[in-house]
């Protein structure tokens, strides 16, 4: 029998053992439900963007809202004016006494009626001043906006006062051209950017670090049952090793796909802000690099599965791997902070860490075209070494009775 | 025909087989014998490749043992091998493909032996919820599902009740009526003399005694039971005998081969009222005491 069809036997034994698993299936259940309710719960108390609304009380503050409009369009503002007979009316629309809850049902309530809404901003201009007046702050583009309005039509006053015809007045007061340009514009972060690339290593931290240790305990629980004995009179350690990997492994990655298509498709019916727009390059990428994390760990959990004596001796051989992925996870943080800092990207091509920070830089923006491939090749690379190696301990770690053998005493075997 | 020629194998510091040879034929039932640590079960391992030996080779048809050798091999580790979590008749047609069976072949002869090792009814129970004896059945079922032409057993009788132990020794029998060359371990002398045809007693590593049951029991020399009803001191006057060990049923004397039975016969009667005299052939337990005591 071929290396393949053995391989392929030992595969389908562990994928149909696992389905049916109960466990497998209720994992599943509760990190899909658990996906799907990030994604759909926040849209239920998310609050609709609506434009701020000035109120101009009186007339000198209703003859500026044609400038206040135009002016706001162009600093792309997004207001609207509403006249307001006096100043009392401004203050009640304003409801200073009410909550924040309580003025939103009221505009809505008066959305719905077809009503004027509710002013956010009051706006009372005078002979030689100006009242703005809100419910708890104003934002600083704004204020600095009604302020050059009221300032240029106070000047146009005075001008036009002192006899300057206005014709004048308005090409004397008429903006100077004002451009800004950027020579190494930042890289623009999407909405929900941050959020993707930390649930992004969070995913791949914690699918490659359960089915590794799927497959240090089941290489563990084949050695202490002597069941390897008899396999390994009829197979070859290395079909074992990966039969074993590549069966969990396809579990592994339905289940992921699983959890992830359910998020997409509950997405498509909420729009949640805290995926981006950018899902469908993310979401392969992530896929991909789940398959290159765990074939790269999972080997190492297995040749650990293989060098313990009992089976409470696994999370021991295991942690050195688990040092590895948590690190990786917590430098998400760092990446999430500084994305260009030289470690970060440095760090993120060492194969170990590179499926955590990869997907995470991608989330970002923050990769250039060549890096993932690179970073993909050394990571295969370092797999090919890693199987290597792993398979000459597990070979001899498989058959070995007597104590643990230590990670030292494990490579120098020989 | 397995042979096993000059096999040497260490670990660490301790010699676990040294310069050990044993051939098995087809049809044969050959017994591997000792103590713990003798070497037995380093042996066994060797010739199922879970264990490269150091030195000296083993060979089946007359080439060295290969993986596609191996595949019509049948094994049975001391510890019981089976996936506690899997279900009998998957965990049989599993071993059963992995040895080379297809598909359908697989199934059949899983079930054959399912009827034959008396577990029908339960081929969808998972072996932890099996007895130790069920869980034995399964594990022999899992070393002769594929129909192997060499069967290797390491202590297969442990924990079995006399009737399990009976039903085992049949099919061993039948097995090798078939042709298969068995080759199997024990601590259990008395069976290994019931049911081989040629034993090899171990120790260290090392063969202290090989051959058939009738060679071996040639080995140890006739013993005379006397029992006396007076104190067992009246032997130590004669010349050349001596005595191996006493219980309600006498004294069992070994003799020198310059012992004069006439002799003894009338020590005893000078000693007291002789209630039984007769002669003994020793067998393997004898055998196996004397080599080791040397």
């Amino acid at each position: 029998m071929s290396s393949f069809t053995t391989t392929v036997l030992i595969a389908t034994r562990e994928i149909t053992e696992r389905l049916r698993s109960r466990l497998t299936w209720v994992m599943t259940a509760i990190t899909t439900v658990l996906v799907v309710a990030l994604i759909v719960v926040p849209s239920f108390f998310r609050q609709p963007t609506r434009p701020t609304v000035i109120g101009l009380v009186g007339a000198q503050a209703q003859a500026l809202a044609p400038a206040i409009l135009a002016t706001a369009k162009a600093a792309k503002l997004d207001i609207t004016v509403l006249d307001v007979a006096d100043e009392a009316t401004a203050r009640a629309d304003l409801m200073p006494t009410r909550t924040r809850g309580q003025r939103a049902l009221a505009r809505a309530l008066a959305a719905f009626q077809g009503t004027s809404s509710t002013i956010d901003v009051a706006l009372t201009v005078n002979t030689d001043s100006a009242v703005v007046e809100v419910n708890q702050s104003l934002s600083p583009n704004l204020a600095a906006l009604l302020q050059a309005i009221v300032d240029q039509a106070h000047q146009a006053q005075v001008l036009i006062a002192a006899g300057v015809p206005p014709a004048a007045v308005s090409a004397a007061l008429r903006p100077v051209k004002f451009s800004i340009v950027t020579l190494q514009p930042p890289v623009a972060r999407q909405a929900g950017a941050d959020i993707a690339a930390l649930a992004a290593g969070f995913l791949l931290y914690i699918s490659v670090g359960i089915f590794g240790a799927a497959v240090a305990s089941g290489v563990a629980q084949e050695k202490t049952s002597r069941t390897a004995e008899v396999l390994l009179a009829a197979v070859r350690p290395i079909e074992l090793m990966i039969g074993k990997v590549l069966g969990i492994g396809l579990v592994g990655l339905a289940q992921m796909a699983t959890t992830v298509g359910a998020g997409l498709i509950a997405n498509v019916f909420v729009q949640s802000s805290v995926v981006p727009s950018s899902i469908w390059v993310l979401l392969p990428a992530i896929l991909g690099w789940f398959l290159l994390g765990y074939l790269l760990y999972a080997f190492g959990y297995a040749a650990a599965g293989a060098i313990v004596a009992r089976q409470e001796e696994v999370q021991f051989a295991t942690a050195p791997f688990t040092v590895f992925l948590a690190g990786g996870f917590l430098l998400t943080y760092a990446t999430i902070a500084n994305p260009d800092a030289w470690w970060i990207q440095l760090l993120s091509f060492f194969p170990p860490l590179s499926p955590v920070l990869m997907p995470a830089r991608l989330a970002l923006g923050h990769l250039a075209v060549w890096e993932m491939p690179l970073a993909a090749l050394l990571t295969v690379g370092f797999i090919a070494l890693v199987a290597r190696e792993a398979s000459r301990i597990y070979s001899a770690g498989l058959v070995r009775s007597g104590a643990r053998l230590s990670w030292g005493a494990a490579l120098r075997t020989r | 025909m397995l042979e096993i020629t000059d096999l040497y194998q260490t670990f660490g510091s301790r010699v676990a087989v040294d310069h050990l040879s044993v051939t098995v034929d087809k049809g044969e039932i050959v017994g591997l014998v000792g103590r713990n640590g003798a070497g037995k079960t380093t042996t066994m391992r060797c010739v199922m490749g879970i264990v490269r030996p150091e030195g000296g080779e083993v060979r089946w048809s007359g080439h060295p043992v290969e993986l596609a050798d191996r595949l019509r091999f049948g094994y049975m580790p001391e510890e019981r091998g089976l996936y506690p979590q899997m279900a009998v008749l998957d965990q049989l047609r599993y071993f059963a493909r992995l040895h080379g069976l297809d598909s359908s072949s697989a199934v059949t002869e899983a079930q054959r032996w399912i009827d034959l090792l008396d577990l029908k009814g339960r081929e969808q129970d998972r072996i932890v919820a099996l007895s130790h004896g069920n869980q034995q059945r399964v594990q022999l079922a899992v070393a002769l599902v594929h129909q192997p032409e060499l069967v290797v057993l390491d202590e297969p009788f442990s924990g079995l009740d006399p009737s399990a132990v009976d039903t085992l020794s049949d099919l061993l029998r039948t097995q090798a009526a078939d042709g298969k060359a068995i080759l199997f371990s024990s601590h259990q002398l008395d069976l290994v003399e019931r049911l081989c045809d040629r034993v090899v007693i171990l120790e260290l590593g090392r063969v202290l005694a090989a051959g058939t049951l009738a060679e071996l029991r040639s080995r140890v020399p006739m013993r005379l039971r006397v029992k006396v009803d007076a104190p067992d001191d009246w032997v130590a006057a004669l010349k050349g005998v001596r005595v191996l060990h006493a219980d309600g049923d006498g004294a069992v004397l070994g003799l020198d081969t310059d012992a004069d039975p006439q002799a003894i016969l009338r020590a005893a009667i000078n000693a007291g009222p002789v209630e039984h005299f007769g002669f003994e052939s020793g067998g393997l337990v004898e055998l196996y005491r004397e080599l080791v005591a040397a």
